[in-house]
């Protein structure tokens, strides 16, 4: 390691979101109804480039927090306003709140964006864009996916699919296209211009089986052609595959991780590529380790990978039961910085050195 | 209602300094007595002239308590005893009473020698002020006078701190000063019984802060340390003879230890009597373990840490020296700074605030080149490190600590308005009290609920706990008797017993009421008929059939009569006392019904 931070929040999280000016937001999803949503400030050790080692700020500090009465699974910021979407059982609707951290340092609850409740639905899952006006891409299935106008709650649109697969993850290729991502593993492209046309599956897996499977697309990536960045995508029995949209008869490259025996649930797979390390993509949810990979060494043939680092670091947490890592993400600037949270509360910010060799 | 009122003076909504009076059932308390650290005028005292404009001090103030030594607590306190006038007792724990004179003469030479000001308090006055102090032990409830009484809790935070219950029949308020929830090396966790005062004032400095981990800022500290010692460079750190020179000591021993390292370290002569004199005398301040372990060898008997001499500093080689005073403003800490601020091998760790005028300050803020005196300028290329082992509640230990006091009302302070709302919002959600955060020179006024206590008649517990089910430990129990308030005193009696003592005379109420019966035969018939009927529905109680042709069920009386206008009517003549009211409307009901045919 260069760096080691760790932190331990009052309740664990599973979601760690970046906001405007450097924020990271983090949210409780425990059953009983007094979770907390937190927007932290992170320590200026994190926001400089350098790192210093005795820095006198070395705390988070609570910038604003609200309070949830049901588990918070899922939250994203809605870009270019002061909202913010968030989606946890018991159902698929979605609740916005409004964050003004100058006024006061209470996250507060707006209004609530109800979608029709079929039987065994689950949470929604969410994205959201502002490139014509606030939206926030949502749903717990694939023939329940929508577009809704965040402030009016007007739906904008709604997705034509055939299937009824659960889905582990959408996001906005571009403000036109979107990539749905089912937890069979199916990735399918849907067009906001075209809403008549049905969704259309581009790409299964080889090797379908009764695993979980969730995504990741290239974090953001201005300027670039949203469609070359090649997707990743995880299964709950390890297996990465790299997708190009573009080709997608067949996958770019394959690989498998170094699990723990499966069975530890596919709750909280997470997988997402380094914004700014090319081919650099992490893993966790397995046990309480996250894996970095570089994918540039792998190939189709989908035999092991040698993963570049492993933090274990909430494994060593207190007495009882291993932790299982919840979530992680990678600083947005500090090319080998991450954060990742554990179930046990913990929060841990890490930054890796690359053994032997490149940068 | 009856109410406790707070006014923070210092310390409402800016940290700084904290001084806060507290009105409660007629008493006046004064809660800490702090110096702002950075202002050099009048700003950095409490405005004392808010409690009272002109009249003494002394007369309205019941008694002043401090927390804690730390400056930002106490170093106003000669100030406001000596220079604004106060003879009352001054509490505090015996720690802090050896300790804070140390730190106030530390203090004002600072301000005064070395930056001249004038209208601060001398070296007498601090110790006329501490001939007024009054000290006291952990939980030992100590009677200020016939009504107020007081009770100090371990704190944690530095050693001596502690927090004050204070009490004047069934109202009390508790008072943290700075505290900490987790314990450290040297000192344990704060603690306090569930007391359920009805309110609790809190420090909230750090209650919107996630720490980083302790063991990170050690990790960090010792790398730190050891790579400037592997490079053969020096390291100073300035500390002030107690608080957290003692932990980074154990720190820095059991690192030495396990790393097997050879370089020396030292502390300065004079500290380690000093401190260790203070910790033997107060041991019962510090954790367990260090309790644990001290009689079997003094764990402030370090096998690597050797005491200082002067002539060291200028040993070739690497050396780690603890040297007071903490702010590297006079003394050995400067000379040896001096000593080696020119060599960038070196690096000097500063543990924590320096006040403003100091070298240390300066450094800290920046500054590489110091003029000192005789017009010199000392070039820095030593490292300059900061680091914070504060021990402060964060809110994860607010709301441990008001889970274990269960007060009625929470008073928070130290933060800033806007940053607390949300923390405000947590502790009125969860624990359904409510939360105050009053500015500086703002009352808040808290109405309390307070219980009366009352006698109550060995009789009337007697009787009353024989009616009806067993008392339950756990279930309040509901009892009837009569409040007598007579000469000054509230007592639960029986009735009876209230009315002879008041010379009243009791009056029986008697109820009749008449139920018609069809019934064309003769009276004792009709009688009889009734009393068979009531003989069979009411078989728990006691129904009786008198000779004089009346019925008695308990002790309501049944007649019967025929009407006067119509013979095939009966008349039932039914009677009973006030006591007997559910019986008797239950009679009146079952007999309404009428007969059954079969009798």
């Amino acid at each position: 390691y260069r760096d080691l931070h760790t932190f331990e929040l009052q309740a664990p999280t599973r979601l760690i979101e970046w906001a405007r000016g450097n924020r990271v937001c983090v949210a409780g999803y425990g059953q009983s109804d007094g979770n907390e949503i937190l927007q932290l400030i992170p320590p200026p050790t994190l926001q400089t480039k350098e790192t210093q080692g005795l820095c006198p700020e070395r705390d988070f500090k609570v910038e604003c927090g609200g309070f949830s009465k049901r588990p918070v699974y899922s939250l994203k910021y809605v870009p270019d306003t002061s909202l913010l979407v968030t989606s946890g059982p018991p159902d698929s609707s979605l609740q916005v709140w409004q964050v003004s951290a100058e006024d006061s340092d209470v996250i507060k609850s707006v209004s609530t964006i109800a979608t029709e409740n079929g039987t065994g639905q689950s949470w929604a899952k969410i994205a959201t864009i502002s490139a014509r006006a606030p939206w926030v891409l949502h749903g717990s299935r694939l023939d329940r996916v929508h577009i809704t106008e965040v402030e009016s709650r007007k739906n904008v649109y709604t997705a034509a699919s055939r299937g009824s697969e659960e889905l582990s993850g959408l996001a906005f290729l571009d403000c036109n296209t979107l990539l749905l991502c089912c937890t069979t593993g199916q990735l399918c492209l849907a067009d906001v211009r075209q809403p008549q046309s049905p969704v259309e599956a581009v790409s299964v897996p080889s090797a379908p089986c009764s695993e979980r499977w969730c995504m990741s697309t290239r974090y953001g990536a201005q300027g670039l052609e949203p469609s070359s960045q090649p997707v990743a995508r995880l299964s709950s029995r390890g297996l990465l595959t790299l997708t190009d949209l573009r080709k997608t008869s067949e996958s770019l490259a394959s690989a498998k991780a170094r699990v723990p025996s499966p069975g530890s649930g596919a709750e909280f797979l997470c997988i997402s590529w380094a914004p700014a390390l090319e081919g650099c993509l992490a893993v966790s949810g397995f046990d309480g380790t996250v894996h970095v990979y570089d994918t540039q060494r792998w190939d189709s043939s989908g035999r092991e990978a040698e993963p570049i680092f492993i933090h274990k670091g909430h494994a060593f947490g207190g007495s009882g039961d291993p932790p299982l890592v919840t979530v992680h993400t990678w600083h947005l600037q500090k090319p080998r910085t991450l954060l990742s949270a554990a179930s046990d509360g913990s929060l841990h910010v890490w930054d890796w050195v690359q053994p032997c060799g490149k940068c | 209602m009856p109410e406790i009122k707070v006014t923070p003076l210092g310390a409402g909504q800016d940290v700084g300094r904290s001084c806060i009076l507290v009105s409660i059932a007629g008493k006046n308390v004064m809660l800490d007595c702090g110096m702002h650290m950075g202002y050099n005028d009048d700003r950095r005292f409490p405005d004392f002239s808010y409690i009272t404009q002109n009249g003494r001090l002394t007369d309205f103030l019941d008694c002043v308590i401090i927390s804690h030594f730390h400056l930002d607590h106490c170093g106003a306190l000669p100030y406001f005893s000596e220079m604004v006038g106060y003879d009352g007792p001054i509490y505090m724990t015996h720690p802090t009473k050896a300790i804070c004179p140390i730190l106030l003469e530390d203090y004002r030479k600072i301000t005064v020698d070395k930056k001249g000001e004038t209208n601060f308090f001398t070296s007498q006055m601090i110790k006329d002020c501490m001939k007024k102090v009054v000290a006291v032990h952990l939980h030992q409830t100590v009677q200020v006078d016939e009504e107020l009484e007081i009770k100090a809790y371990y704190a944690g935070h530095v050693l001596g701190a502690a927090m004050f219950q204070i009490k004047v029949g069934c109202e009390s308020v508790v008072y943290t000063g700075d505290y900490n929830m987790t314990p450290d090396r040297h000192l344990g966790a704060a603690w306090i019984d569930k007391c359920r005062p009805d309110l609790l004032i809190s420090e909230s400095t750090y209650a919107t802060t996630i720490r980083d981990s302790k063991r990170c800022r050690e990790r960090d500290f010792l790398k730190k340390v050891h790579e400037t010692v592997e490079r053969g460079g020096k390291v100073l750190i300035p500390v002030f003879a107690l608080g957290r020179a003692q932990e980074l000591c154990i720190l820095l021993e059991t690192f030495w230890e396990r790393m097997n390292l050879k370089a020396p370290i030292y502390f300065s002569t004079g500290l380690t009597e000093k401190a260790n004199h203070y910790y033997k005398l107060f041991i019962t301040w510090t954790n367990q373990k260090i309790r644990k372990t001290f009689v079997q060898r003094n764990m402030f008997e370090f096998k690597h840490i050797k005491a200082f001499d002067r002539a060291f500093a200028d040993n070739p080689g690497p050396m780690v020296v603890f040297a007071t005073p903490g702010m590297l403003h006079a003394g050995q800490s400067l000379q040896i700074f001096r000593k080696w601020a020119g060599n960038e091998k070196n690096m000097v760790i500063m543990p924590g605030y320096c006040v403003q005028g100091t070298v240390g300050h300066k450094i800290l803020s920046g500054q590489r080149k110091l003029e000192m005196e005789g017009r010199q300028i000392l070039e820095v290329k030593m490292q300059v490190e900061y680091m914070s082992f504060s021990a402060h509640a964060d809110a994860k230990g607010i709301m441990q600590l008001i889970r274990q006091a269960e007060p009625r009302n929470v008073l928070l302070v130290h933060g800033e308005a806007k940053k607390m709302e949300f923390l405000k919002q947590k502790i009125e959600q969860e624990f359904h009290v409510n939360c105050y955060m009053p500015a500086n020179g703002e009352t808040t006024t808290i109405l309390t609920n307070p219980c009366i206590p009352v006698d109550i008649s060995l009789g009337l517990l007697k009787r009353e706990t024989a009616i009806g089910p067993l008392p339950d430990a756990k279930k309040p129990k509901l009892m009837h008797g009569t409040l007598l308030m007579k000469d000054n005193s509230f007592r639960l009696v029986c009735p009876e017993q209230a009315l002879k003592e008041l010379g009243l005379a009791e009056h029986q109420l008697r109820f009749t009421c008449r139920v018609h019966i069809q019934d064309p035969r003769k009276e004792h018939e009709t009688v009889l008929r009734v009393y068979n009927h009531l003989k069979g529905v009411l078989k728990d109680y006691s129904v009786q059939h008198l000779p004089d042709g009346s019925i008695t069920v308990e002790s309501i009386l049944i007649q019967a009569t025929a009407h006067s206008e119509d013979q095939g009517t009966k008349v039932l003549l039914v009677s009973w006392t006030y006591q007997d009211e559910e019986l008797g409307s239950y009679l009146t009901s079952l007999l309404k019904k009428g007969l059954p045919q079969s009798t």
